[in-house]
């Protein structure tokens, strides 16, 4: 009788001991489900399905939900990315929801979304700058208020996320893109002073950024057109060929500045060296033909 | 007595050897798929018969379609600008009221043709809806309108591969073209 008792009881202990198992076991396969998902190429049936089965397993893995959905964020399917996008910021925002914003940013244009996205993942995680994708939350903010011509938003996350850099590591530590952005909300807003502050800012750090210099041409060939505008009317109305003729050698030493800056542009442009995005194109991108019709344009100012 | 736990050590050590073996399985291979809803293809297939103007339309391998960004990309032949610029001049706003993303999906052959395309229509919280047919059509019809394209090449070879674009619409206005 004692020895029956015995047995029932270490059976009952066994029974526990592997019900108590069951979920570190669904754990274990969902995770070989999640590695043998990313073994395979992004998107593939074999990936995409064991990413699907591993939140079978466990619908609470975060990351699995979020390779599900990048391929589709990739490919233009946009209702499945959000679909399973949405799965992983549900669980972990902290590890997830900057991450949405920066896709909501870059593939979507929705700048809104992301700056939503961008405040939400701010105040999850106060005294503490979220970094999605290597960049703070404040340079994201700073380019998708850009997007959204919300100069003055655009300006003031691009100068804390500045500060913040110059103060942590130094100002020859902050990305490039940061002064170029800032500058060219500044441009846009009107400010040409300011711009033209940040891009120089920029220039003693990197010389052979090609966007960089096409905004400083760009900025420097208003001060042609402007002096072009007073010889044209300014001077004929004074009718002094002294004046006019001072004016003729200021525009041609303006055009001569402007155009040395732009050759060297299009010269880095060419070698690689301007700004561009992997998968979508990034805010503002230049192309060849932008720094041409620049040039041209420049060319043609008598 | 001997005998009596023998036949108890046994039954204990067949259920210890279950329950171990149940505990450490791993998934198998046909366990690497979901046992509801599995994908039946790779993310971006597109299939021809059920795409639009895949007639006639050959691509180089079947088996190997790229992704457009990888790893040369495969672009418009006049650039960005000059898709931007092509649709932007032609598109007319019909007074549609409108608003979302109008995807089109496609294969770039190796050749550099365009063919397979299938469409995607999503509302701006990125939820399936229908467009205004006449702006649906104009859209289509003006993206199959770019012809040439640099097809990608890797490996000593032109290739073929998976191309989209997406236009953001808002009040039948288009306001981004991405990728």
């Amino acid at each position: 009788m004692e020895t029956s008792q015995k047995l029932f009881l270490s059976i009952c202990l066994l029974i526990l001991v592997c019900s108590c198992e069951d979920e570190s076991k669904i754990k274990a396969q969902s995770m070989a489900c999640f590695e043998y998902g990313m073994s395979h190429y992004q998107g593939t049936q074999e990936s995409i399905n064991a990413f699907a089965k591993a939140v079978e397993y466990d619908p609470t893995h975060a990351e699995s939900w979020r390779e599900l959905s990048i391929p589709f964020l990739k490919r233009g399917m946009p209702s499945l990315w959000k679909k399973y996008m949405d799965k992983a910021v549900e669980l972990d925002p902290i590890t997830w929801q900057g991450y949405r914003g920066y896709n909501y940013l870059w593939f979507y244009r929705d700048y809104k979304s992301a700056i939503a996205d961008f405040d939400a993942i701010d105040s999850l995680t106060p005294n503490f700058t979220d970094a999605p994708q290597g960049h703070s939350v404040d340079f994201w903010r700073g380019i998708a208020y850009l997007g959204l011509k919300d100069y003055e938003n655009s300006i003031a996350y691009f100068d804390k996320h500045i500060q913040k850099e110059i103060d942590e590591s130094g100002e020859d530590w902050v990305e490039h893109e940061a002064f170029l952005y800032r500058g060219i909300a500044h441009y846009e807003a009107g400010n040409d002073e300011k711009a033209l502050k940040s891009i120089n800012t920029l220039l003693k750090y990197n010389s052979n950024f090609a966007d960089a210099k096409y905004y400083k041409a760009l900025i420097l060939s208003k001060s042609c057109e402007k002096t072009l505008h007073n010889l044209h009317f300014d001077a004929m109305l004074r009718s002094s060929t002294m004046y006019a003729e001072e004016l003729k050698q200021k525009l041609e030493k303006e055009k001569k500045a402007a155009l040395l800056i732009l050759n060297e542009a299009i010269e880095n442009f060419k070698t690689g060296y301007s700004d561009q995005r992997p998968y979508v194109e990034t805010i503002r991108q230049l192309y060849l033909e932008d720094y041409q019709f620049l040039k041209a344009k420049l060319e043609s100012m008598d | 007595m001997q005998t009596t736990k023998l036949k108890l050590f046994f039954p204990i050590a067949i259920i210890l050897a279950i329950c171990i073996a149940s505990c450490a399985k791993q998934p198998k291979e046909e366990n690497y798929i979901p046992t509801e809803n599995a994908f039946t293809t790779d993310a971006h297939y597109i299939d021809p018969e059920n795409s639009l103007l895949s007639e006639g339309f050959e691509v180089c391998d079947e088996n190997f379609i790229l992704q457009y960004y990888n790893p040369e990309r495969a672009t418009y032949s006049k650039g960005k600008n000059g898709l931007r610029n092509f649709i932007l001049s032609n598109y007319k706003n019909k007074n549609y009221t409108d608003s979302g993303y109008l995807n089109i999906r496609f294969v770039i052959n190796c050749k550099g043709e365009a063919g397979r395309y299938v469409i995607h229509e999503n509302d701006l919280n990125l939820t399936p809806k229908t467009f205004t047919k006449d702006l649906k059509d104009q859209l289509f019809e003006l993206t199959t309108q770019l012809k040439k394209w640099n097809p990608n090449f890797t490996h000593d070879m032109y290739r073929d591969s998976y191309m989209y674009i997406s236009y953001r619409i808002e009040n039948g206005n288009i306001t981004e073209i991405i990728p």
